[in-house]
């Protein structure tokens, strides 16, 4: 009988573990949580940066994500749009994913602060770039090799924003968000080179791989996944999206964790009658 | 290009640039070139009713073609033209978002048979890996208030070191593999096997 037990714990069936977890993550919206997010030094570090930039200084927003990973990515790199914005930087982005435009949109609708700058002046984005780490470094050395015009068509020369800026030399710092390894073409051909800071807003698998770059003092900050994009809006004390889904980041961790215990007492307690 | 990263000789950066410009253009050639290969195997497809595929490949072309035209329409932006934005935000996002999600579904399956205790160095990944993920939520700490000082630790000094000698591993075998490539004893890119001549 008991024999039974330990053993249907080791075998449930993955649809009732689906059923399970669906359930579990409806309960947030029935009745918010909201607990209280503590802020990871990596998180702090790239916030404090950000600050420090002035008036004027030209930051890189480089993207390398996909609409699928707004949930993990947008929210933090919103956050860090609003605190350029706060200091009056001037903002280049551009990105190394196809569907790079869609989030671009999707950040400017969410920082209310860029209806006041002027597009070509104070921002300005110059969209997709083949080539991944080899436009990077050709970024690096020069600009206007890679984009002639921005997303739009405009020349480049008719850009107010780009009047000074050549290459890396007139960048203060690199926002990264990215997937997969893109933060590592920045790394390897802004930072190492030519010493430029580099930040990573990447989703939360990234946190173990970019933990020692980090720890290295090789990228100033790091916003790792939902939890960072939390930890950002509760920075610029602004709660948002992120915050929110907090909740079902709080339900599914601690479900799994059960699950892999239940999962684990069977397998004990049956280890010996194999 | 490797020489020019460790001197600033001038005629070596300006033939770097050029090199790189090159590869730019031929990475976005190359784009048109996939394009073109998605649609003659697709078309295969079709033509040949391959089953369990052609009915895909249709949807393919046709969702293909639609964005093409549309996207050629408004050639400059084309999320000016309201049909084109709006597969993009109503069918490209919603798709890719919802299909990332289900990863959570599958993971937290696949982590309740594949996380077993089966020796003491599973077991150690298993306390280590329940560890971090409660740190990363902020309900671990409500468990108990040690867990996020644990699992910072495991993640910042019991992981970074692993991670740095996997990165520097990593790091020093494709530079053997690049010299190997450029003195012609690799050929795994060929298609031949390592080493074979």
């Amino acid at each position: 009988m008991s024999e039974g037990i330990w053993n249907r714990m080791q075998r449930i069936d993955r649809r009732v573990l689906y059923w399970i977890l669906f359930v579990g993550l409806m309960i947030p919206f029935i009745r918010p949580i909201g607990l209280p997010i503590a802020i990871k030094s990596s998180t702090r570090d790239l916030y404090e940066e950000l600050r420090q930039v002035e008036e004027g200084e030209v930051a890189v927003l480089s993207i390398s994500s996909g609409v699928s990973a707004w949930a993990e990515c947008l929210p933090s790199m919103v956050a860090c749009m609003k605190v350029l914005v706060q200091q009056n930087a001037k903002i280049i982005g551009w990105t190394t994913f196809i569907d790079g435009p869609l989030t671009w949109d999707k950040i400017v609708s969410l920082v209310p602060g860029l209806e006041e700058y002027t597009y070509g002046e104070d921002y300005v984005w110059f969209g997709y770039f083949a080539g991944a780490e080899t436009g990077v470094a050709q970024l690096a050395s020069d600009i206007r090799s890679v984009f002639t015009a921005d997303y739009y068509g405009t020349p480049i020369d008719e850009l107010q924003i780009m009047k000074d800026v050549n290459d890396v030399h007139d960048i203060k710092l690199v926002l990264s968000s990215d997937t997969g390894d893109a933060c590592d073409y920045y790394i390897r051909q802004w930072h190492t080179p030519y010493g430029t800071p580099v930040a990573e807003v990447g989703i939360a698998m990234q946190g173990s791989a970019y933990m020692p770059h980090y720890r290295a003092g090789i990228l100033f900050g790091m916003s790792v996944g939902v939890r960072g994009g939390a930890e950002m809006e509760k920075l610029i004390n602004e709660p948002g999206n992120a915050t929110v889904s907090m909740d079902a980041i709080n339900i599914s961790h601690i479900m799994l964790v059960i699950v892999v215990v239940l999962s684990n007492v069977g397998y004990i307690m049956t280890r010996g009658k194999r | 290009m490797i020489v020019e990263f460790f001197f600033d000789i001038p005629a070596l950066a300006s033939t770097a640039d050029m090199l790189r410009t090159w590869v730019i253009i031929i990475s976005t050639m190359a784009l048109a070139l996939g394009a073109v290969n998605i649609m003659r195997v697709h078309w295969k497809y079709i033509k040949r009713r391959e089953p369990g595929h052609w009915t895909y490949s249709i949807c393919l072309i046709t969702v293909f073609a639609v964005l093409t035209i549309l996207g050629l329409i408004n050639l400059k932006n084309p999320m000016v033209n309201p049909v084109y934005k709006w597969m993009f935000e109503n069918v490209y996002t919603s798709l890719g978002q919802t299909l990332y999600a289900i990863t959570g579904f599958y993971i937290f399956s696949a982590a309740y048979r594949a996380f077993r205790a089966r020796n003491s160095d599973a077991a150690i990944l298993l306390i280590a890996g329940c560890l971090v993920l409660l740190t990363n939520a902020p309900i671990g700490e409500v468990i108990w208030g040690q867990i996020p000082v644990i699992g910072t630790w495991v993640l910042e000094i019991g992981e970074t070191p692993a991670m740095r000698t996997f990165l520097m591993t990593a790091a020093f075998g494709l530079l053997a593999y690049g010299f190997r490539t450029l003195i012609g004893k690799e050929r795994g890119f060929y298609g031949e096997v390592a080493g074979g001549e």
